[in-house]
């Protein structure tokens, strides 16, 4: 176990200790890392725990590491994750979950607005509220929210699952409501209890896209292209 | 009263149904509101006064037998003005579907000033005398990141090509990009539609992954980061010699890619993580970048996951060059490519590639001025893009401060492209544009690569060519002194000498150039 004192240290000095100490094989605790950005970006195999608040682009294109934040997160946790885990006991702000192509995030707080933003392919369970154009354009994926959502959830998603608790302002473009089947629920149960989440299952509302096809190819002309030479 | 004489109409009598059978039909005698036919004395149809014809063309499309022709005799942009026939046909296609219009390639329409309104001058006696183009060495190398990256970026000619994600080209295309980049020393981009994974080994001048050396000298790759993140993780990040950060492009500044689901097949699908046939269109801005700073804290974290180790490239679209180009200096560029809104594209709306963004040459001069306010000019590289087609462009650019130019367009150009403006439909016919295997047989990436390796040589010696009759040996070199505006526009516009006077003008650009 490799303690980093993060106070007064910048992004490349704390990124720094942190190659160091991963390159050792061995796990790393940062503490004081308010306002620090971009920590454990890029892992792929590590264990990092971060204990207390920190700031953005935590697990930024995460590749297979396990980090675990004490506290809440600023913007923008998990960006572009690829695989791996990440668990936030506090909350998280705006864009929570962006981009990613596979992996876990887990956050047991609130989220804010452009939470799994494009997600392509990750799990995001979000323990309380969350705010608006929450999982806009997502390609795959799941998108958990056990609170309540705010106005446009799911907006021109085109693929993937988004499982809400309670209720959402507005429903985004694009999303329909359809019932939970069983495979669902032992799904959803697993993620929920491997975090240790206490929900009851069945009453998570699921939402599909419509299409996937919602821009340019489903709208077809409404008379045969032409023109009087 | 329109212009008499502004169109030239025809008559195909061997159709013509009024001609064949007298007294019969006559429809374009009724419809035409300028009175250019009429029946003559046998009930025939003639033309009569043609010269009376406004190109509204009624009598075509009222026509059963498609027997006129309405061609117009000068070009409809001077006898119609706004109101030409391709004004009217957009109207009546937007009236008819419901639809705006898309397409490919870069501005048409009325012409922008361009580098076609500058002449370079050459050395004669009052100067220093020209170099001699065979006989002598000129050095065009480019070095991107030299003090800030463990690897800099060395470029053998001062031409890259500019960023196409596999998607909007085939495979074939990019192999071929990739070995004209090996054979040339020049610089190839992923694009934003992720990683071939054969493509950096074959730019890097190997025949496949893990093989043998087999193009020389062997050029660079750089990865794009981009707004839609498509099949980005931290190994695609390493996988190249410098990671480009895409803020926008000339052809649809303010917008994100745009990938129809006509090209959206299996393989396209897979590397992006969508659908097979859905549109990927990718968000116009990053979603994970609220403000500046951020952006900063990004090319930081990039330059991390890269151990330091490559340069890191910014693509800029055609919006206030001054101020962006010093924004992507404070964010840690290492070199610039400025895109202006003649550049090219595979897909946008068409008001969008037509209207918006400004010139290429007005990009190139702000942001030299940018870069030479903050001290870096010549240190952060810059590469204009957009509208270059050959050496003399690339000179031109190169006169007003870029250290180099990027092939878009023109590259396609090269591997036999002829410019349909139809790449947004998947049906390139020279394999190019699409994902088709059955187009895609027409492209042999060993030939593509050879045709874009001739391509960048042929206009690299034109580079040396210029660079040399104008005395100088080396690019970067070269200033505002050696090119001169045919206009006032672009005089005023570039802050370059007016032909035939030995002054700037105006006096804005008297007090920037003129004291040095």
């Amino acid at each position: 176990m490799v303690d980093i004192d993060a106070k007064g240290k910048d992004f490349k000095a704390v990124s720094q200790a942190v190659k160091d100490a991963v390159a050792k094989g061995a796990p790393v605790v940062i503490k004081n890392a308010v306002g620090l950005y971009g920590l454990g970006a890029g892992q792929k195999s590590s264990k990092i725990k971060i204990v207390g608040d920190t700031g953005d682009y935590i697990g930024i294109v995460n590749a297979g590491g396990e980090i675990v934040v004490e506290g809440s997160v600023h913007n923008f946790v998990g960006d572009n994750m690829n695989s791996g885990k990440i668990v936030v006991t506090g909350s998280a702000g705006y864009g929570a979950g962006m981009y990613p192509y596979g992996g876990i995030l887990y956050i047991k707080g609130d989220a804010g607005d452009f939470t799994a933003t494009m997600n392509k392919g990750a799990t995001i369970v979000i323990g309380g509220n969350v705010g608006d154009e929450v999982g806009t354009y997502m390609t795959a994926g799941k998108l958990i929210v056990l609170g309540n959502a705010g106005k446009d959830l799911g907006n021109y998603f085109i693929r993937g699952t988004i499982y809400l608790g309670g209720t959402a302002k507005r429903l985004g473009h694009n999303v329909k409501l359809v019932e939970l089947c069983k495979e669902d629920i032992v799904e959803l149960k697993k993620i929920l209890d491997d975090a240790g989440f206490k929900f009851d299952v069945t009453k998570l509302k699921k939402y599909m896209p419509e299409t996937e096809k919602p821009f340019y190819e489903h709208k077809k002309p409404t008379k045969e292209a032409g023109t009087c030479r | 009263m329109p212009i008499v004489g502004a169109f030239c109409v025809n008559q195909d009598k061997g159709r013509c149904i009024a001609y064949e059978e007298p007294w019969k039909c006559g429809i374009c005698t009724m419809v035409c509101p300028q009175k250019v036919y009429s029946r003559n004395e046998q009930g025939q149809v003639e033309i009569v006064n043609d010269f009376n014809c406004v190109g509204c063309r009624i009598c075509v499309d009222s026509c059963p037998s498609e027997a006129l022709h309405v061609k117009p005799a000068e070009p409809e942009m001077f006898t119609r003005h706004i109101w030409n026939s391709g004004t009217v046909e957009s109207i009546h296609y937007k009236a008819e579907t419901g639809e705006y219009m898309l397409r490919g390639l870069g501005t048409m329409g009325p012409p922008t000033p361009h580098f076609d309104s500058m002449v370079v001058v050459p050395s004669q006696i009052s100067s220093v005398s020209p170099k001699d183009k065979y006989r002598e060495e000129c050095d065009m190398t480019v070095v991107i990141g030299e003090d800030t990256a463990k690897y800099p970026v060395k470029l053998q000619v001062p031409i890259i090509i500019a960023a196409m994600s596999f998607g909007a080209l085939s495979f074939e295309a990019k192999m071929s990009f990739a070995r004209g980049v090996a054979l040339t020393g020049s610089m190839g981009n992923t694009g934003e539609g992720g990683l071939l994974p054969e493509e950096p080994w074959i730019a890097h001048g190997y025949d496949k992954i893990n093989g043998e050396k087999k193009y020389d000298p062997g050029g660079s790759f750089a990865i794009q980061w981009s707004t839609g993140r498509w099949g980005v993780s931290v190994d695609y990040l390493r996988a190249g010699d410098a990671v480009e950060v895409k803020i926008g492009q000339g052809a649809k500044p303010g917008m994100g890619g745009h990938l129809l689901g006509k090209k959206v097949t299996p393989e396209v699908a897979k590397i992006r993580g969508i659908p097979v046939g859905t549109d990927a269109l990718s968000p116009c801005r990053y979603y994970d970048v609220c403000e500046f700073d951020d952006l900063k804290h990004q090319v930081d974290i990039i330059r991390d996951l890269t151990d330091y180790k490559v340069p890191i490239l910014m693509k800029l679209g055609p919006s206030r060059p001054y101020k962006d180009v010093q924004k992507c200096v404070e964010a840690g560029a290492d070199a610039i490519s400025i895109d202006g809104m003649v550049g090219g594209t595979g897909c946008s709306p068409e008001v969008v590639t037509n209207g918006v963004g400004i010139p290429t040459i007005a990009c190139v001069t702000e942001a030299v001025r940018a870069l030479k306010d903050m001290k870096v000019h010549h240190k952060v590289k810059l590469f204009a893009l957009g509208g270059i087609r050959n050496g003399l462009d690339a000179y031109k650019a190169m006169a007003i401060g870029a250290d180099g130019v990027g092939f878009g367009a023109a590259a396609e150009i090269a591997l036999g492209c002829r410019t349909c403006m139809s790449c947004h439909t998947g049906q390139c016919r020279y394999g190019i544009a699409t994902g088709k295997a059955e187009l895609r047989y027409f492209l042999d990436p060993n030939e593509g690569g050879r045709r874009i390796a001739n391509f960048i040589s042929a206009t690299a010696e034109e580079i040396k060519i210029l660079t040399m009759l104008s005395g100088h040996s080396e690019t970067r070199s070269l200033t505002k002194e050696d090119i001169r505006a045919l206009d006032l526009n672009t005089a005023a516009i570039c802050g370059i000498k007016l032909i035939g006077m030995e002054d700037y003008w105006p006096e804005y650009w008297r007090k920037i150039e003129g004291g040095k």
